[in-house]
């Protein structure tokens, strides 16, 4: 063994701690940068140099550095992304429309009740302009309540549907630069190396890819391979498929696949998903008990008045104008009286024609017992009109509810899930901080071995001369 | 577990207890539990039904209120009544006395006419602009004042009349007048109408053979009305047209049925329960002409004061004592429904304390448990902050300066 020999052993022991403080120093610079995924210096013993009858160790190499990584936890995360946002689409709809069913001021239920006093104190001065002018005011009142309530739906869904095309615009964005990080992360395992910076780019951007729509993916040897949860590709190998959107015969945007499939529906999670769903399901099913609530009260309060007469002996008119409802259709359309709630209005404006007489005297109050009744008596849809009301009241409150137990409970265990991922791939600063005094003390060991190598050296160039006399 | 980072999980746990604390502040605030409806969705439906009862609780208090006084008006007015018969009846007996003398008993009808007037009075009492006995028609006095009203004295004429009613051809009809001394007499042609006979009493009253002010009106009973603007002038109407009905009224003063019932016989009811309904007038025609005819017999007797018999006289003051209790009988529905309204209005206070009492239950949250709540949520957060300020700047450098 000579000095020669030992010196390159001391200085590949140089090279390999100074590889392994870059290694540390890079962790330590990307602590707070999202998505980054500890890197650990691979460090390997040399093969050992055989002399003669022994063999001597040939010191250590820095054969690279390797991403510490847990694919299973990154899925999940993913998955769990997917929830939460849906989650959080709906959560944030249904939180707009949650104040217009309140049960304090001026929504349906209150002004319904409004009414019917209105009408119960009518009955008390059948005659009475003032109590009469009272119930108009009462029903224009409810009307304003019902029409608010649908346009308060209607414009959440407006809203939505702008949504959808912006998720689909920013999920076109986002498959486009996962595709183009495909070949080089391929390239770089090919060469047998770690994916590093560029798998930590493209798991943030599948991460933000999550947020938007029900994504699966599938490692293969051109990259990862990502879908839809119908299986319309999104990425694979270095082509990324865009997505479209169009305007369907509903007024609605549809979102299409790279063949014109329509796979609006199919879109379950994410905030396209959850975009989709409260548009496309939520608000309808709202809006057809509040169209049904609204027809099927105004025709009973309009039948009411049928069954008497006005201050003028008049056969009493209608109450509320209502829109024409169209034929029933097979199956049954999913809302049967369109527009209902949102066009509703007073059929009167003179409060001599509010049908409290039953018998055509001017002073009779026998008809107000039959428009009192309305309030007492089931709808043709099956429940009472206040109990209707509740119904939509209990929805609203279940279904924000629901949409808030979700995104809580998603967001616990996305917290649990990133403390895993982070337990794994995460950069512990007192851990790096250890690594560093290792390494440093590492280089410092092996710069000690140059120099006293060095002295050998000196010692031995000088044997000979006056000093070694 | 390789712990890295924990500053994710203290913000995760700052933000649960930081909304822990909002949640317990507005509830200190509003004294609610249920602050949206996702709060509690069971509960808001509930609070629905519970608010729509509980404004139908205000409104039935408030129509008791409303009707009550009427009522109280109505059976004030029928107290009266009662009184006002208690004394006819006193002067009858008295008039029927058969030692009494004609002066006296002019008198004595002079007085039972001023009870009679006291008891039309009644009979259109009113409350707030509402006429209490005038049926649904509750805006004009329900009886009125018809002079001198005649009728067959088998009954009304055979249908309504009206100034087209066509009078019998060759009928006589004539009309004396205690005032003027005079008599006008009216023979009807072929065509004549009822318009005819009235513009014929017109042009009498003008020329001066009737009174200044006499007309011939018909009434809301399709009667025909002929009288002047002053109620004691006297005058006798005889017909022999059978289309007016045989006159065969007394001459002098104004008659049984001089005053009409203009009202009508329907009675509204008004809810102040749920299922409970009380009606809010009684028909004047129902209490005051129908049955045992309280003005009937008042005016009957009247007549018997002025012309009759001591016997008639005593006939007449029973049927007057058969119209108070007639009249006594109908005061009890009524004063039964005001001591209903006042029991209502009991149970509806106290149903609203037990409605209100469920709502807090529902929604409400009780003000101590708030205030704990508030305090622990308080201690939750300083917890949290305190474990973060311990931990967040600990790290191994700090050791290795």
């Amino acid at each position: 063994m000579s000095l020669s020999s030992s010196l390159s052993i001391a200085v590949q022991s140089l090279n390999a701690a100074s590889g392994a403080l870059q290694g540390t120093n890079n962790n330590i610079a990307n602590a707070n940068t999202p998505g980054y995924t500890r890197e650990v210096a691979i460090l390997e013993e040399m093969a050992p140099v055989n002399e003669g009858n022994f063999s001597a160790g040939s010191g250590v190499e820095l054969k690279g550095y390797q991403s510490v990584r847990d694919e299973l936890v990154q899925t999940q995360i993913q998955q769990e992304t997917q929830a939460q946002s849906g989650a959080n689409a709906q959560l944030a709809s249904l939180q707009q429309i949650q104040p217009t069913f309140t049960t304090s001021t001026q929504d349906i239920g209150t002004e319904m009740s409004a009414l019917f006093s209105s009408i119960s104190s009518l009955s008390t001065d059948p005659s009475n302009s003032t109590s009469r002018e009272a119930v108009l005011t009462a029903g224009q009142n409810l009307a304003t309540a019902f029409n608010t309530a649908s346009n308060t739906l209607t414009s959440q869904q407006a809203g939505l549907n702008t949504q959808v095309t912006q998720d689909v615009s920013q999920i076109n964005q986002l498959t486009k630069q996962i595709a183009a990080l495909n070949p080089q992360i391929a390239e770089l395992k090919g060469s047998g190396q770690d994916g590093g910076t560029l798998q930590d780019q493209q798991d943030q951007l599948v991460l933000s890819l999550s947020k938007l729509t029900s994504v699966s993916v599938t490692q293969g040897d051109d990259g990862e391979t990502l879908t839809t949860g119908n299986g319309t590709p999104l990425v694979v190998g270095s082509q990324s498929f865009t997505l479209q959107t169009t305007t369907g015969s509903d007024g609605m945007t549809h979102v299409l696949d790279q063949n014109g499939t329509d796979i609006t529906r199919s879109l379950t999670s994410g905030d396209l998903g959850g975009t989709i769903q409260t548009r496309d399901t939520t608000i309808p099913g709202l809006l057809s008990q509040l169209d049904t609530l609204a027809n099927q009260f105004g025709a009973a309060m309009n039948a009411a008045q049928a069954k008497g007469y006005d201050q003028n002996g008049n056969t009493g008119g209608d109450f509320f104008t209502l829109p024409a409802t169209p034929a029933p259709t097979v199956p049954p359309a999913t809302d049967p009286y369109p527009g209902a709630a949102a066009n509703i209005k007073m059929a009167i404006s003179d409060p001599t024609m509010i049908a409290a007489s039953s018998d055509g005297s001017a002073g009779s109050n026998g008809n107000l017992t039959n428009l009192s009744g309305v309030q007492t008596t089931a709808l043709p849809a099956g429940q009472t009109p206040g109990d209707a009301y509740a119904s939509l009241v209990y929805q609203v409150g279940s279904l924000t509810s629901n949409a808030n137990a979700e995104s809580t409970a998603t967001t616990a265990s996305l917290v649990q899930l990133n403390d895993q991922l982070s337990s794994v791939s995460g950069v512990s600063i007192d851990e790096e901080s250890a690594n560093l005094i290792t390494f440093q003390q590492a280089y410092e060991a092996a710069a000690r071995v140059v120099s006293t190598i060095q002295s050998l050296f000196t010692v031995t160039m000088s044997m000979g001369t006056a000093a070694a006399e | 577990m390789r712990v890295t980072n924990m500053l994710p999980d203290i913000q995760y746990q700052m933000q649960q207890s930081q909304q822990a604390l909002a949640t317990a502040t507005q509830q200190v605030s509003t004294g609610l539990r249920v602050n949206q409806l996702s709060d509690d969705p069971a509960a808001s439906a509930n609070m629905v039904a519970s608010l729509a009862y509980s404004a139908n609780i205000d409104q039935y208090t408030s129509n008791a209120s409303s009707i009550l006084p009427r009522l109280q008006t109505a059976d004030s007015a029928i107290s009266s009544v009662v009184t006002s018969l208690n004394s006819a009846i006193t002067e009858g007996t008295e008039g029927a006395n058969g030692s009494e003398t004609s002066a006296n008993r002019q008198g004595i009808a002079t007085q039972v006419a001023s009870v009679l007037s006291s008891v039309i009075s009644q009979a259109n009492a009113s409350y707030q602009g509402v006429y209490v006995f005038g049926g649904s028609d509750s805006t004009t006095p329900p009886f009125v004042q018809a002079s001198t009203t005649y009728t067959s004295s088998q009954g009304s004429a055979a249908s309504p009349l009206a100034a087209t009613t066509p009078l019998t051809a060759g009928s006589v009809t004539t009309i004396s007048d205690a005032t003027t001394g005079q008599t006008m007499t009216y023979k009807a042609a072929a065509g004549d109408t009822i318009a005819t006979l009235q513009s014929a009493i017109a042009s009498a009253a003008l020329a001066g053979t009737l009174s200044a002010g006499t007309t011939a009106t018909i009434n809301a009973n399709g009667q025909l009305s002929i009288g002047t603007n002053s109620a004691t002038a006297g005058i006798a109407v005889n017909s022999d047209d059978a289309v007016l009905g045989s006159m065969t009224a007394a001459s002098g003063t104004e008659v049984a049925n001089a005053y009409a019932y203009v009202g009508n016989s329907d009675i509204n009811t008004v809810q102040v329960g749920d299922s409970m309904n009380v009606a809010t007038n009684l028909p004047g025609n129902q209490l005051f002409t129908a049955g045992p005819d309280v003005i009937g017999s008042l005016s009957n007797l009247i007549t018997a004061l002025q012309s009759g018999s001591a016997a008639q006289i005593g006939s007449a003051t029973a049927a007057v004592s058969t119209a108070l209790n007639y009249i006594s009988e109908q005061r009890i529905p009524l004063d039964n429904t005001i001591s209903q309204l006042n029991s209502q209005d009991s149970y509806l206070s106290q149903e609203k304390i037990t409605l209100t009492t469920q709502q807090t239950a529902l929604v409400g949250i009780n003000l101590a448990d708030a205030a704990t709540n508030l305090s622990q949520a308080q201690l939750d957060n300083s917890a949290v902050l305190a474990a973060a300020a311990k931990i967040m700047p600990q790290t191994l450098l700090q050791y290795l300066q």
